[in-house]
């Protein structure tokens, strides 16, 4: 992380990027927790559908909720890959305990880490400012928009397109980018994060 | 495999005093080294730092010298250690890792890189040693908290390390349980293949298995060490004014046992409960049970056999299947949860399961009134948790004992009419079990009525009136 | 309360259990992609079918559960049916004959179309996917992707580790209402609660991360007791995917 001292911007040196057994093992458990979450959501949204049918927007302010492990875990851990592997468990484990999604899930898993982890690794893995996150988060439902608009929404008008892209846009940004530092800070003033970098 | 420690210090981050401090002990290759001590005296953490997690993986500095088989453990490749020193944490529930009873067995032997061949002579046999044959295939979270607990012991010992580190390791075991896992170490230590070194309140057992005793005292600090006999010859009063139990302190002390007055009035009333948690798998079936105000009811029985079930039940905090509980006359599941918490406490089984803030004080104050809050400082000074000391600690990293004490202190601030304590007394030194009893005294006098889930019979003869056995579902007096 | 899914043995001794899981999961991908080429009704509808009867036959699952799996699928598929009509392309060209206006929506033929398709693509995806989970055990499939797809160990193993801690929750769950509930705090449903929940698996699986390292997990070499190789099986069952992909699409031009 940059940091300054008199005045000058003194760059830290590389993170060690070595998977410790502990990194490995909560960026799992972070990834099983969502997914979970994943799975209980999922049959939220299929309920939902018909409620939000003719204001699909709406519906899309709440997409986000799928792509917290992508920031969350690198968040906490801060190792390259953090994104993908988290995410990525998530999706398998939803899709093991029954997604209606099936294995897509891990199709449209590995896109929403692998954007995510696009922009942490842009940072050389040393910003973990909200602007950075914001941008992760952005960067996942936008490869979420992508994907889903190929599978799901192949025959959907362009402008509800659109409006859905913004909608999810915003949604990650509080939800993903908010609630990861939220979370966060939970999880650091409970005192589980000892072994991690603060 | 020989272990030698030369004025070994171990701070914790953030702690203003050392947990362990100037150890010295040397245990050769095929001893066993018993280490006893009061709670929050730097058991735990010796054998932390045998298996390289201290300082490494849990923030702490440590000076002084600690080696295995020569080579500091501070400096030792991870996985070169873990293949030497096998290590039973004080927390049975939190090292299982595979989630089938065999795989978990397996999983220690693969990252050894055992050869296949061998791994299936070997499974069978640790697995049928531990008395877990015909489990293979069941997942692990379906065991009892003592089967877990073997399983544990079972994992650890079947790539067979040269040093064995086992941190209280029957402390959820039923007698048997606890006597036939003392069986096998026996066995071991006979064999002389490998260094042992125990962590173990019950004195009585683990007592004839030492070659060496180390003693420590409440700041850390070495009291004696040596061969069983010579440190209880020379340091007998110093160990006793710590508080750690000692042979010979043997069961019932018979210390209150004066059945105060019971009244005739019942505070709880189980007619006929039946409970399963799967419906193929019933685990109380039509139990009826009463407890008066002034009573005291002690529920033993085996590893599974319910015990933590019915104890839930009686608090409120489960619904029986079939059958009623009634306390105070009301269904306690159905009472707001202000109201059920003046009428019930309850003690949960494993402690960190009761916990739900961030700091010691904060715990212990939750949901207290003004009056509760005035009496909390005294209590847990009683039971050895001193406001000033721990207040700012978090809950979850202190020691076993120390965290089970928490625990207890949380429910005893408040004065209920129905106390449930499961397992209240596992990790206790002299002085805690002491201070325990005589708050236990004070409450049932004041016409609480008590009902306590526990495998320590030296507990069951301090406090109980009444004896319950739970077996197949079922109660006998 | 969340419980992982506990497999019959009859489940996993099927000619689907016993296929390599790596390659059912290669099977289902490629089925995902072919469906995504095609908004046809047929090819959906032809892999779901031959999923659900190779599971009911040769895979030998209960239809009961695997009615319950696909339950909810109906629900997602009726929706995005309906999203991609009402919403459809070919609803704002002039071309498409009308079927419905609703105000300001007009429904066209061409859109109805193109959306039941999508809605049974959601149906065939999400029924392979159930297949996939009724048949396959959670350590079986790593064993297959660490032999077979040569994920890397620890990764796949930790990963392995902390899928192991799902019953917990529903425990932890349990214990942290009961636990306010007897300290007098109000609310079942509290979002402590689920904070709270985060926060024990997460340090369960700190917990359980020291124990791997103190039991030397991830010094090299690992050696594997459960074995998973390829077999004649895994051919014909995989030729017999394609086969199916293969038809279904060309069933649907
Ligand atoms: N992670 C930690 N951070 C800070 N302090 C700790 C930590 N773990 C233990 N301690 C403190 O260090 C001291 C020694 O703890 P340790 O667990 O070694 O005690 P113990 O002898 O095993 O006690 P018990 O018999 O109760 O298990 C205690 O005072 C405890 O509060
Ligand atoms: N949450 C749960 N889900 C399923 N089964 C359970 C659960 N908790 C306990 N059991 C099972 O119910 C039975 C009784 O368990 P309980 O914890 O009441 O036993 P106990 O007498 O307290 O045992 P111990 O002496 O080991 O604490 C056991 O067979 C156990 O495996
Ligand atoms: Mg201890
Ligand atoms: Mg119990």
């Amino acid at each position: 992380m940059a940091s300054t001292a008199h005045g000058t911007t003194v760059v830290a040196p590389l993170p060690d990027t070595r998977w410790r057994t502990r990194d490995i093992v909560i960026a799992a458990v972070i990834g099983v927790a969502f997914g979970v979450v994943f799975w209980a959501w999922g049959l939220a949204w299929s309920a939902f559908d018909p409620v939000f049918a003719f204001a699909p927007p709406a519906k899309d302010l709440l997409y986000a909720v799928w792509l917290v492990p992508a920031v969350l875990a690198p968040l906490i851990i801060r190792k390259p890959g953090a994104a993908v592997f988290a995410e990525m468990v998530a999706a398998g484990v939803s899709a093991l305990i029954g997604s209606q999604w099936g294995v897509d899930t891990l199709l449209s898993g590995f896109l929403q880490g692998a954007a995510a982890e696009l922009i942490f690794a842009f940072t050389l893995y040393r910003i973990w400012s909200f602007p950075i996150l914001a941008l992760a988060a952005i960067a996942s439902a936008l490869a979420a928009w992508l994907h889903d608009w190929v599978l799901y929404y192949a025959t959907v008008d362009t402008t509800v397109q659109l409006i859905r892209g913004v909608a999810m846009a915003v949604s990650a940004v509080v939800i993903v980018a908010g609630g990861s530092v939220a979370l966060a800070r939970s999880l650091r003033s409970a005192g589980v994060l000892e072994g991690f970098p603060d | 495999m020989e272990l030698a420690a030369s004025d070994l210090t171990v701070t914790y981050k953030g702690a203003s005093t050392p947990a362990l401090q100037g150890v010295s002990v040397e245990v050769p290759a095929g001893a066993c080294l018993l280490i006893v001590g009061p709670s929050g005296s730097g058991k735990s953490t010796f054998g932390l730092a045998l298996a390289g997690l201290v300082p490494r993986e849990i923030r702490s500095t440590m000076t002084g010298s600690l080696t295995v088989d020569g080579v500091e453990t501070r400096a030792a490749e991870p996985s070169a250690l873990a293949a030497k020193v096998g290590i039973v944490f004080q927390d049975p529930g939190s090292q299982l890792v595979m989630e089938r009873v065999e795989d978990e067995v397996v999983f220690g032997l693969e990252n050894r890189g055992w050869l296949p061949e061998a791994m299936r002579g070997r499974v069978p046999q640790v697995i049928a040693e531990a008395g877990l044959a015909g489990l293979e295939r069941r997942r692990s979270s379906r065991l009892s908290g003592g089967q877990q607990q073997r399983l544990a012991v079972a994992g650890v010992l079947a790539p067979e390390p040269g040093c064995l580190v086992l941190d209280e390791p029957t402390s959820n075991l039923d007698p048997d349980g606890a006597a036939a896992l003392f069986a096998r170490l026996a066995d071991l230590r006979a064999a002389r293949a490998v260094t042992l070194v125990l962590i173990e309140h019950h004195i009585d057992l683990a007592w004839p298995l030492a070659d060496l005793v180390l003693a420590l005292d409440r700041d850390g600090s070495m009291i004696d060490v040596g061969p069983p006999a010579e440190v209880l010859g020379r340091s007998r009063d110093r160990m006793g004014a710590a508080g750690t139990w000692l042979p010979g302190d043997g069961p019932p002390t018979g210390a209150s046992l004066a059945p105060g007055p019971i009244a005739s009035e019942s505070v709880v009333i189980a007619r006929g409960v039946s409970f399963g948690y799967e419906p193929t798998a019933p685990v109380l079936a039509g139990v009826d049970l009463e407890a008066r105000a002034g009573e005291r009811l002690a529920l033993v029985g085996a590893n599974g056999s319910g015990k933590s079930t019915l104890a839930r039940l009686l608090a409120g905090l489960l619904r029986p299947d079939r059958g009623t509980v009634r306390l105070g006359g009301d269904d306690p599941t159905r009472l707001p949860s202000a109201v059920l918490a003046r009428l019930a406490g309850y003690v949960f089984q494993n402690p960190e399961s009761g916990f739900l803030r961030d700091r010691v004080i904060d715990e212990v104050m939750l949901g207290l009134s003004a009056a509760e809050r005035a009496a909390a400082p005294d209590v847990m000074g009683r039971l050895g948790l001193p406001l000033e000391a721990f207040g700012d600690r978090n809950p979850y990293r202190l020691s076993g004992g120390e965290a089970r004490r928490l625990s207890l202190a949380c429910t005893l601030v408040r004065s209920p009419d129905l106390l449930v304590l499961d397992e209240p007394t596992y990790g206790q030194d002299r002085l805690g079990y002491e201070a325990l009893i005589r708050i236990l005294d004070e409450q049932v006098d004041g016409g609480t009525a008590l009902v306590v889930a526990t495998h320590d019979r030296r507990f069951v003869a301090d406090v109980a009136t009444r004896v319950i056995t739970l077996a197949n579902g079922a109660l006998t007096s | 309360m969340i419980v992982a899914r506990d497999l019959a043995p009859a489940q996993l001794d099927g000619v689907l259990g016993q296929t390599s899981p790596v390659l059912k999961l290669g099977i289902a991908l490629a089925w995902l992609i072919g469906l995504a080429t095609t908004t046809a009704w047929a090819p959906p509808i032809v892999l779901a079918a031959t999923a659900v009867t190779a599971a009911l036959s040769v895979g030998r699952v209960p239809t009961a559960n695997l009615a319950r799996a696909v339950a909810p699928l109906w629900l997602a598929a009726f929706g995005l049916a309906f999203f991609n009509t009402v919403f459809g392309i070919a609803n704002a060209d002039p071309t498409s004959s009308t079927v419905l206006t609703l105000g300001p929506w007009r429904v066209t033929a061409e859109a109805i179309d193109a959306g039941v398709g999508l809605g049974l693509r959601v149906l065939a995806i999400g029924a392979v996917g159930a297949v996939f989970a009724l048949t396959t055990d959670s350590t079986r499939l790593v064993d297959a992707l660490v032999q077979q797809a040569r994920v890397p160990e620890r990764f796949a193993y930790g990963a392995l580790a902390a899928y192991g801690s799902i019953p917990r929750f529903g425990e932890d769950l349990a214990n942290l209402r009961a636990a306010r509930r007897i300290r007098g705090l109000r609310g079942t449903w509290h979002p402590r609660i689920l904070v709270g929940l985060l926060v024990l698996a997460i340090r369960h699986g700190d917990r359980m991360a020291l124990a791997m390292d103190a039991r030397a997990f991830g010094s090299e070499p690992r050696s594997r007791y459960r074995d998973v190789r390829w077999s004649r099986l895994d051919l014909v069952v995989g030729a017999a995917g394609l086969v199916g992909l293969v038809g279904a699409l060309a069933v649907g031009r």
